[in-house]
Order: C-alpha cells, then structure tokens, then sequence
C-alpha cells in the first residue's frame, strides 16, 4: 500500500538533499521541509486529536521533534513514514497523557460480538454521509478507536506501525480497526451508544 | 468452506491473511455472492474513509505557517540561562567550595558521609539551613510541576523567566560567612584556661578539655569530652562521653554513650545518648529531646521535653509540657512539671506523692505490633485516616498526573515483573541516593533523591489499590470510576494490612508491587518516543 503523498512533485534524491541540508543547519532548508510537510502533519493532528488548538500545538511540537531527531532518521526508509510515526507516536503519548483511558483491553474486545452489516445499508450510510460528517463522527470516536481510523486510512500506517503505536498486539489491530469502523457507523447512522459517554466521546 | 465473518473479510482486503487462508477466502467469493457483495461493500468503505479524511477543505492556521525555529527561542529563556548559570555559581561559590575548603582545612575527604553531613551541618549553623534547604528543594519541585502543568498555556516565554530568575534569584542568596579554627589532638587536646578561640572550634582528639571560652560552635570527635569554659554558641559533640559544667549560650547536640549537663544552656538539648543526665544545676533555656537507655533530669528545663527509650527518673523540674515515649517513667519527691505529661509506656509511672504535677499523667499502654486493640473504635478511626490520606494523594495523582497512574495501575498487571523491580528499587535506591551523598556536589540530590523515594514508597499503595479495585469493579469509564476504584482497593489493602502477623508482609509486598510498578510506568515514559520508528 502506497504511503498518503504529501510532497507533489519532489523526488527522494530531492528530499534527501532537503534532510540533509537541515541537518547542516540551513534554515532556508527548514523552512522549505516546513512548507512541504507540515500541512499534512497539521491534517494529521487535526483528525488524531480532538480540538483544532491541541492539532496546532501537536504540528509545532512534531516538528520540533522532527528537528531535534532528524540526525536518528534512517534515510533508508521513506522520510513520510518516519514523520507521520513521529506525529502518530506525538499525538498518541498526549491523548494518553491527557486522560484516563478507560479504553476496553484486548481480551474483552476480542470476545465482544461483532454484528455483521447489510451490505445495502453500508452502501447507503457512504451514499449519505459526506467526507466531512464522515470527519466529525471521527471526533466522536473513542481516543484509540479515532486513532486507530487515522493511522490506518489517512497515514497508511502497516498493522505492525499501528500496534506499535497503540502499543497493542499486531493480531489485534484488525479487530481494533473493525471494531472503530463499527463504532463510526453508529455514530453516522446516529445509533451511537455507551462509548461515546467514554474517554474519547465527550466534549468534542 | 462456510460463510466467512466480517473480521476475515477485512483482514483478506487489508493483505493480512496468511496465502492459504486468503486462498481459501477468495475461493470462496468467487461462488457465494453473499460473501462477494460483503467484501465489496467493505472495500468500497476503505476508500470511503481514504477519501473522506483525505479531504482537505480545512486551512492550516496562519500561526504554523512559518516553521518553529530554533532562533525563535525568546529573550526570556536567555535571561533565565543566564540567571541559572548566576544562581549555580552563587550556590558553588557560596555553598559548596567554602565545605570543600573547610572540610580539606580539617582533614577531611569526601570518604564518610555521616561526618561529611554532620560537619556541613555544622557549617550551615545547624539544621536550620538543612531546612531552609530542604524548603527550597521542595517549592522549587512544586515550581517546576507548576510550570509542566502549565507550559501549553503559557505563549508567553518571558514569563517563564521571570519565573525562573525568582526561583534562582533565592538561591543567590549568600549565606552567612563563616571560618573555623581545627585542631588535632596529640592524642589529647586541652583549650587551657584564659585562652579564647573567637571562631569556631573544631576538635578531633582522644580526650578534648575545654577550659577556656569559644566565642562560636564547638564541634568535637573524641573519646571523651569535657566542656569547663564558656561556649558562646552550640556544642555539637560525637563522643563517648561528654560532660559539660561551663555555659552553653547555644544548643547542645550531642551523640553520646554518656551526656551530663552541669551548667546553663541557652538554647535546646538534643541528645542521643546511652545514659543522659541533666544535672541538678544545669538549666535549659528551651526544650530537650532525647533518646536515652537512662535518663534524668534533675536540673530545669524552660521548655517542653521529649524523650524516648529506656528509663527516665525525673526529679527536676520543667516549665512546659512533657512527653516520654519510654518503658518506665519514675517521677520523684522534687519533680515538678508546668505543663502536661504524656507518657506510652509498658506500665504505669511510678509518681512520689510529693511531686508537683499540673495534672495527671495521661498514660498510654504501649502495644506491640500484634496487640493491636481491634475492639478501640480508636484503631479504627486511624485506619480511616491513613485510608484517608492515601485516598487524596490517589486523587491529586488522578487529576495531576492521570496517564501516569493508568500506566502505573496498568503495569500493576504483571505482578511478578512489578515485585522484582520493586524489590530491586527498595533496595537500590538508598544505596544510590547515599553515594551520591558522599560526593558533595551530590548532597542535595541525594536528599531529594530520599525525599522521592519516600514519597515513592507511599504512593504504592495507590497503584496496586487502583489496580485491584479494577480487578473487581471493571473498567468503568471517567475519573469517578477511577476514583471508586480507588477507594476500594485502598480499603482493601488497608484491612489486609491490618491482617495479625501477615499484615505487614503483605503490606512490604504490596509496597514493593507499587514500586515495580512505578518504574515501569516511568520507563514507558522516559523510552526515546522514535526509539521504534528508528528501528
């Protein structure tokens, strides 16, 4: 699966040269490594974290990171995935920090029954629901099941980098994404019921 | 093959079925239309959400439009660089070297840590700077939490250092200067009379005469030590035995096999000591506090006295309140006590009907670990209170620090990893925060490490206590679940404590559980974030 591409038109040898300017200290560098990420970042903050503030104080803080760890970065590997691990990991460690997760453990979710969806209505539900309901019942979500939507759809993240993350196993991370994708059809069909009330639900 | 479930279907689109398994998947789909318009709808969903979260009609803020710089960090922080770098070479300059100098003028290394913390105290004039310290350790922790609580609140930089230069500014404040005058003893030493040392004396001898005046502190290591002239401000003595028949203006502190007080002393009496006497015309201006195998006191004390240990006989009198912690209390004809007399003891005191008491002793029965009086609603009214007390610490835990706790409680879980680190913590953590002791750069880190690590061991309960309150109200959501949770696995614990001779096993393995747990949470927290991402 393709990584979400973020910088148009530049090439890896081009971005390499960017990063390695940085790294030297250029600030002209900085500034363009900036201009060419930090919109997506910013997109990614935004649907990862509950508030359009948290999202903004979430990009300086990722690219402040950024800065300071760019030396560890292995220039073998894709500078996206990298970055949007470092923002996933950001944003992960703040929700966590923030609150009392109260999340249900893997064991509890694994038993929990799982309806199957009529297809005709899943057809329908996306025929009614533009993107944008479709990102404000992503707030809704409880903190993992959101993030788990987020680091899977919109930063094309692999289920290891997704367990990583979340710090649950690998084997779980197809029932975690089932189970949001679940949750998220409750709240746009507006059958949402006892896990909006739960750490991630309220006070959108 | 039957119908498959929903899970396969996504995991069969996501790539994540093993070949035979999604062979058979696919097999499948290509007969049973039911199964084929599943994975269908479900693929069509996948682009759905690609779409929709890829959907861009949200503009970035104008304030992250420019990348964070470094050569953004404000005036404000250089300032409160600077301030540090003032407020750590005052503490170096003020503090640190003039131990280092007085301690190499004395002959001492940085080898023993017990001398090392005594002789700075005496330097420092005392425990009070060591309070004074300890006071500034603990607001400047509570301004740094306060800063970490708030710094996505505060924009504005130069706050933070003026913040900052105030915490340093009070540490630049120098201290009183000082300088001592030390002698070797050849083995003994004697300050003959009519001399007078106009500074501090320090005395490291077989057998120390003073019979001259100090005009300053006297501090001596000897085998025996007899104080004959004036000292104008404290004795601090470690020795076998120490006599002391001229004035004192000062304090008294002496750690001692054997402690008689002939004359005045100004201020208080601290001593620890085999056998302690204050003899009848010795007189203190303040208050005693002793730890005696044998005590007595004869002479008048101005203030309250506090003694624990062996015997006391009281013949004396003394102006203020007293409280003796001792196995027999004798009170004798001549004894006469101002205040209120408290004593815990093994039997009742033995009071002469002569003796001048403003009223009655209240005796208290000393009771062993496991006489506890389970009928005393007394017993149980402390037990709440303790419940108490680690109940709101849980509670500022949950509202200070909630991921922490979580993570905490969540370690908890493996129980025996969390007693192994536990035990390993309990145990290595003094030894470490002792060394650094002994290193002087190091004594204020290695009291505060102490003071943590206290602090640490208390806080365990609170741990495991969410965790078993977990374990039986579930995993309710929100802080009053947290909090329920809370209070029940302390009450739990608390009653368990309470358990006969089991107890307080099972209070040094919840301890121990607690902490292991602690450090597991901290090392979650303190891993390097893209240690994973790197790898």
């Amino acid at each position: 699966m393709e990584r979400r591409k973020t910088t148009g038109e530049m090439s890896a040898a081009e971005i390499a040269e960017v990063l390695t300017q940085v790294r030297a200290g250029d600030a002209d560098a900085w500034g363009e490594l900036y201009r060419m990420y930090g919109p997506a970042i910013f997109r990614f903050c935004r649907r990862a974290l509950p508030t359009r503030e948290d999202a903004e104080d979430a990009t300086t803080e990722v690219f402040m990171k950024v800065r300071q760890k760019l030396g560890t970065y292995d220039s073998s590997r894709p500078f996206t995935a990298w970055l949007y691990k470092v923002a996933s990991n950001h944003c992960w460690d703040m929700l966590r920090r923030r609150r009392i997760r109260q999340d249900l453990e893997t064991g509890d979710l694994e038993t929990l029954p799982l309806e199957h969806p009529d297809p005709s209505q899943l057809e329908r539900l996306q025929a009614e629901h533009g993107s944008k309901e479709v990102r404000n019942g992503l707030q809704k979500l409880p903190d993992r099941a959101r993030m788990a939507l987020v680091l899977r759809y919109f930063a094309e993240m692999s289920y290891d980098e997704i367990a990583d993350t979340l710090g649950v196993r690998r084997a779980f991370v197809g029932v975690l994404l089932l189970r949001a994708r679940h949750q998220l059809r409750d709240v746009l069909a507006g059958t949402d019921s006892s896990f909006m009330l739960g750490a991630g639900g309220a006070k959108r | 093959m039957s119908h498959f479930d929903e899970m396969t279907a996504l995991l069969y689109l996501e790539s994540q079925l093993d070949d035979d398994h999604a062979q058979d998947v696919s097999t499948h789909a290509a007969t049973c239309p039911e199964c084929r318009e599943l994975l269908h709808a479900l693929e069509t969903e996948g682009v759905w959400l690609r779409e929709s979260l890829a959907g861009d009609e949200e503009a970035v803020p104008s304030r992250l439009i420019d990348a964070p710089e470094r050569h953004a960090a404000p005036w404000g922080w250089i300032s409160a660089l600077g301030l540090s770098a003032g407020g750590a070479y005052t503490l170096w300059s003020g503090f640190i070297e003039p131990w280092r100098a007085q301690a190499a003028q004395a002959g001492f290394t940085q080898g023993n840590l017990f001398t090392m913390l005594f002789f700075s105290g005496a330097f420092w004039k005392g425990w009070d700077a060591m309070r004074s310290l300890m006071e500034f350790l603990a607001v400047a922790t509570l301004g740094v939490l306060v800063m970490w609580l708030l710094r996505r609140r505060w924009r504005s930089f130069p706050t933070i250092a003026v913040v900052l230069g105030a915490m340093i500014c009070s540490l630049a404040i120098p201290p009183a200067a000082s300088a001592a005058e030390t002698k070797h003893g050849n083995p003994n030493y004697t300050l003959p009379a009519g001399e007078e040392t106009k500074t501090d004396l320090i005395v490291f001898a077989d057998r120390t005469q003073i019979n001259g005046n100090v005009d300053g502190d006297l501090i001596v290591w000897s085998r025996s030590v007899a104080v004959n002239g004036h000292i104008t401000g404290d004795i601090i003595c470690f020795s076998q035995e120490l006599t002391v028949d001229g004035p004192v203006d000062g304090n008294v502190r002496a750690f001692a096999q054997k402690v008689t007080l002939n004359n005045k002393v100004g201020k208080n009496v601290m001593a620890w000591a085999g056998e302690l006497n204050i003899a009848e015309k010795s007189i203190v201006g303040g208050t005693v506090t002793a730890g005696t195998g044998n005590g007595e006191l004869n002479g008048h004390i101005a203030g309250d006295i506090l003694a624990f240990g062996g015997d006391f006989d009281v013949n004396g009198s003394l102006g203020h309140d007293a409280a003796f912690q001792v196995e027999t209390l004798h009170i004798g004809p001549s004894a006469e006590i101002k205040g209120r007399t408290k004593f815990q003891g093994s039997r009742e005191a033995e009071v002469s009907p002569a003796a001048k008491l403003a009223s009655p002793i209240e005796f208290t029965l000393k009771k062993h670990e496991h006489e506890r009086n389970y009928s005393s609603p007394r017993f149980y009214w402390h037990q709440t209170l303790l419940w108490g007390a680690s109940f709101v610490f849980g509670l500022v835990l949950i509202l200070l620090a909630p991921g922490f706790l979580f993570d905490a409680q969540r370690a908890c879980r493996k129980i025996a990893q969390s007693i192994g680190f536990g035990l390993l913590f309990l145990l290595a953590t003094p030894i470490a925060a002792i060394i650094v002791c002994i290193t002087i750069v190091g004594l204020g880190v290695g009291i505060s490490t102490l003071l943590l690590y206290v602090i640490a061991i208390y806080s365990a309960n609170v741990y495991v206590g969410s965790w078993l309150g977990e374990r039986i109200l579930g995993e309710g959501v929100g802080v009053g679940a947290a909090l329920g949770r809370l209070a029940l696995g302390l009450v739990i614990l608390r009653v368990v404590g309470t358990v006969p001779y089991i107890g307080g096993w099972i209070s040094f393995v919840v301890v121990a559980w607690g902490l292991g747990a602690m450090v597991l949470a901290l090392y979650r927290y303190m891993r390097p974030q893209l240690a994973p991402a790197i790898s």
